[in-house]
């Protein structure tokens, strides 16, 4: 039934049952050597291919690089080890691949094996049906180890490929062939993943950890094929495992704590110890429990030593590393990006002045209007804009009591669909505008804008063009006056004056942000003056100063 | 937090507390997210709407540091589990949020041993 010449270097063992055609009906512990032998170089053969489909560039980097040594660790648990108890076997498998395991698939590959040998515990050696139900609890213990599983990995290839074995196990006891339907499902499997998992199809790839999977199934399959399973190299020349530490670069290192619970801790044995495997090492306790503190570049290594002396708790492992994060804050800066080719809502603002107009263009605002108080566009220049603009869905922004009504003329008229946000003022309208979400329709777009509009006062600062009697003011014609959300409300001898009038008016204290749109007749020093002003009797808000290039408004103040 | 060149964007430490316990959630050998009150040291099974506990967020200098307190699955191996959380809630929330994460400190407060 086996067969346990040593391998030859090039060739992951000789063959059970090459000889004959005979029906394999039973794998035992030196099999299985073979088997796992067998997966461990046919994965070898496959690592780079592997670590080519790597999606994510930072968990889990190299897949199989990182399932390759798992199974190494495993294989070498049991390379010197004669036995023929299967159930034995995998347990050393199980052990090997837990102590060695590496990145996330590693892990999962670790629970495989050790819900494998959970099942074969005991066992002298293994028939179809228990192969299959070995295979099933692997998946199991492989699912039991995460929250929230994610479909679409290794998870699902250990899965699916359990139940083509049960299935199988049904009909044949042939292992042969129950290990080929659980390879060729395997195979289809991993080709669903893309379909189960969408960062695999955005990339176009195929999940590397449940190809690994695939891979060690298949070259356990041609050995028992009797195909042939080669090495690249001696399986002896082990990748170097220095190399394959991403983590422990120059500059970064661990805040490495735990507590060892033992009997006859030597303390001073144990602080010289963790000295020696880095900095800033703190060792204190009694013969029983010890508390260590350490920053090693290794988190693994003071563990690992800490485990030989006896219980670990409260193990805490803190990242240090502040030099790359400088880099990252560097590469943070993103390309702006173009509204337009982004929604499909279009968006009209009606402002005056090439300040403002560029504050909408820059915006995202698919067109402006030139207009505004005493120069209010016409319905049909409005409508003209709304036709003009891509798309069917357009918003418009009036930004003036006074054009609302325009606009809903040319929303009548428009065979798109369209929807006015009755802002009344351009702080109001700039509020919308950003309130703008690519993803959301346009009614609820609409909603939103105006709610955002909803949430910003403004003051409009101008001239008087004629004498009135309002809101128990007078004002005379040519006299500079301020209007509060599109109300007289305070009247100065300068535009500064009444500026700063109108903020007392606004609960301006109870807000965080002052924004100052200067017009066209006033210049930029003037407009810092005034800022300068402003922040002198509003030092907890921060102010803004925007060259807006208004006809008619002195300043345009917005609070939000 | 940042100023886009358009406005604010505010993201709240709860947001990103939310995020995390995700990201964490999703990770492979995460069994349960711990209270990390030490004092009630016995681990309970949080219902997930209460999965934020065992997430910590500070920000500092627009750096995000995020402390996790997690059960880990009993016959995992340990280091790498914590090491494949670390990187993954700091890839995941750097993705998302464009803000460097400075530390991701994992702290293990329990093992769940499955029944065999």
């Amino acid at each position: 039934m086996t067969d346990d010449r040593t391998p030859q270097g090039e060739q992951a063992g000789s063959h059970p049952q090459k000889q004959s055609d005979a029906s394999f009906t039973q794998c035992d512990g030196r099999t299985f050597k073979r088997l796992i032998q067998a997966g461990l170089v046919w994965l070898q053969r496959h690592q780079a291919a592997i670590n080519a489909l790597n999606v994510y560039p930072v968990p889990d980097g190299d897949t199989g690089t990182n399932m390759l040594l798992t199974m190494q660790a495993a294989y070498a648990e049991i390379k010197d080890s004669p036995g023929d108890n299967v159930g034995a076997m995998a347990q050393k498998v199980a052990k090997g691949a837990l102590m060695g395991a590496r990145g996330n698939s590693g892990v999962i590959l670790s629970q495989i094996f050790r819900g494998l040998a959970r099942s074969l515990d005991n066992e002298e050696t293994f028939n179809a049906v228990q192969f299959a139900a070995a295979l099933r609890e692997a998946a199991t213990t492989a699912y039991k180890g995460v929250i929230k599983p994610v479909e679409g990995t290794i998870l699902t290839v250990a899965r699916e490929s359990a139940e083509a074995a049960v299935t199988a196990a049904a009909s044949s006891g042939d292992l042969r062939y129950i290990l080929d339907r659980v390879t060729s499902e395997a195979r289809h499997s991993v080709t669903r993943t893309p379909s189960l998992l969408p960062v695999l199809a955005e990339a176009g790839v195929v999940d590397a950890g449940g190809q690994g999977l695939f891979i060690i199934l298949e070259g356990m399959l041609r050995y028992m094929r009797g195909e042939s399973v080669t090495v690249d190299s001696a399986l002896a020349t082990a990748v170097d495992l220095r190399q394959l530490h991403p983590e422990s670069e120059e500059g970064y290192g661990y805040d490495v704590q735990f507590i060892i619970h033992g009997e006859n801790l030597d303390i001073e044995q144990i602080r010289r110890t963790i000295a020696s495997m880095g900095d800033s090492a703190l060792v204190v306790g009694d013969s029983e429990a010890v508390k260590v503190h350490v920053h090693a570049p290794q988190p693994g290594t003071p563990i690992a030593y800490g485990a030989t002396l006896g219980s670990l708790s409260r193990v805490i492992i803190e990242n240090m590393q502040e030099q790359y994060q400088e880099y990252i804050v560097g590469q943070t800066r993103r390309p702006a990006i173009n509204t337009e080719t982004l929604s499909k809502i279009s968006t009209i603002a009606v402002a005056s002045g090439q300040g403002l107009t560029k504050v909408f263009e820059s915006l995202g605002a698919s067109a402006v209007v030139p207009g505004g108080q005493t120069m209010n566009p016409s319905t049909e220049d409005i409508l003209k804009a709304v036709e003009g603009v891509p798309g069917n869905d357009v918003i418009i922004l009036p930004n003036n009591k006074n054009i609302v009504l325009t606009a809903e003329q040319a929303k009548s008229l428009s065979q798109k669909d369209v929807q006015v946000v009755p802002t009344i003022t351009i702080p109001q309208g700039i509020s919308a505008l950003l309130a703008l979400n690519y993803q959301a329709d346009l009614a609820t777009n609409a909603r939103v804008m105006a709610e955002a509009a909803q949430g910003i006062q403004t003051a409009e600062i101008t001239t008087a063009v004629r004498s009135v009697q309002i809101n128990h003011m007078s004002v005379q014609q040519g006299e500079i006056i301020g209007m509060v959300n599109g109300e007289l409300k305070v009247k100065g001898s300068s535009p500064s004056e009444a500026a700063l009038a109108a903020l007392g008016q606004m609960d301006t204290e109870l807000y965080e942000i002052i924004t100052l749109y200067y017009g066209q007749a006033i210049t930029a020093d003037e407009a810092e003056q005034m800022a300068a002003e402003i922040t002198e009797q509003y030092p907890g808000q921060g102010i803004e100063v925007v060259d807006g290039g208004q006809l008619h408004y002195f300043y345009i103040i917005s609070v939000e | 937090m940042k100023d886009s060149g358009l406005g604010r964007i505010e993201i709240s430490p709860h947001a990103i507390m939310d995020l995390a316990s995700q990201v964490v959630l999703e990770c492979y050998g995460v069994v349960n997210v711990a209270s990390k009150d030490l004092a009630s040291d016995i681990i309970e099974h949080l219902p997930f709407e209460n999965r934020q506990r065992g997430v910590d967020v500070h920000i500092e200098d627009d750096r995000i540091i995020i402390d996790l307190y997690v059960v880990i699955e009993y016959g995992t191996r340990i280091i790498t589990v914590a090491r494949n959380i670390q990187s993954a809630v700091k890839y995941s929330l750097e993705k998302a949020l464009g803000m460097p994460v400075a530390a991701v400190n994992v702290h293990v407060q329990d093992l769940r041993i499955s029944a065999d």
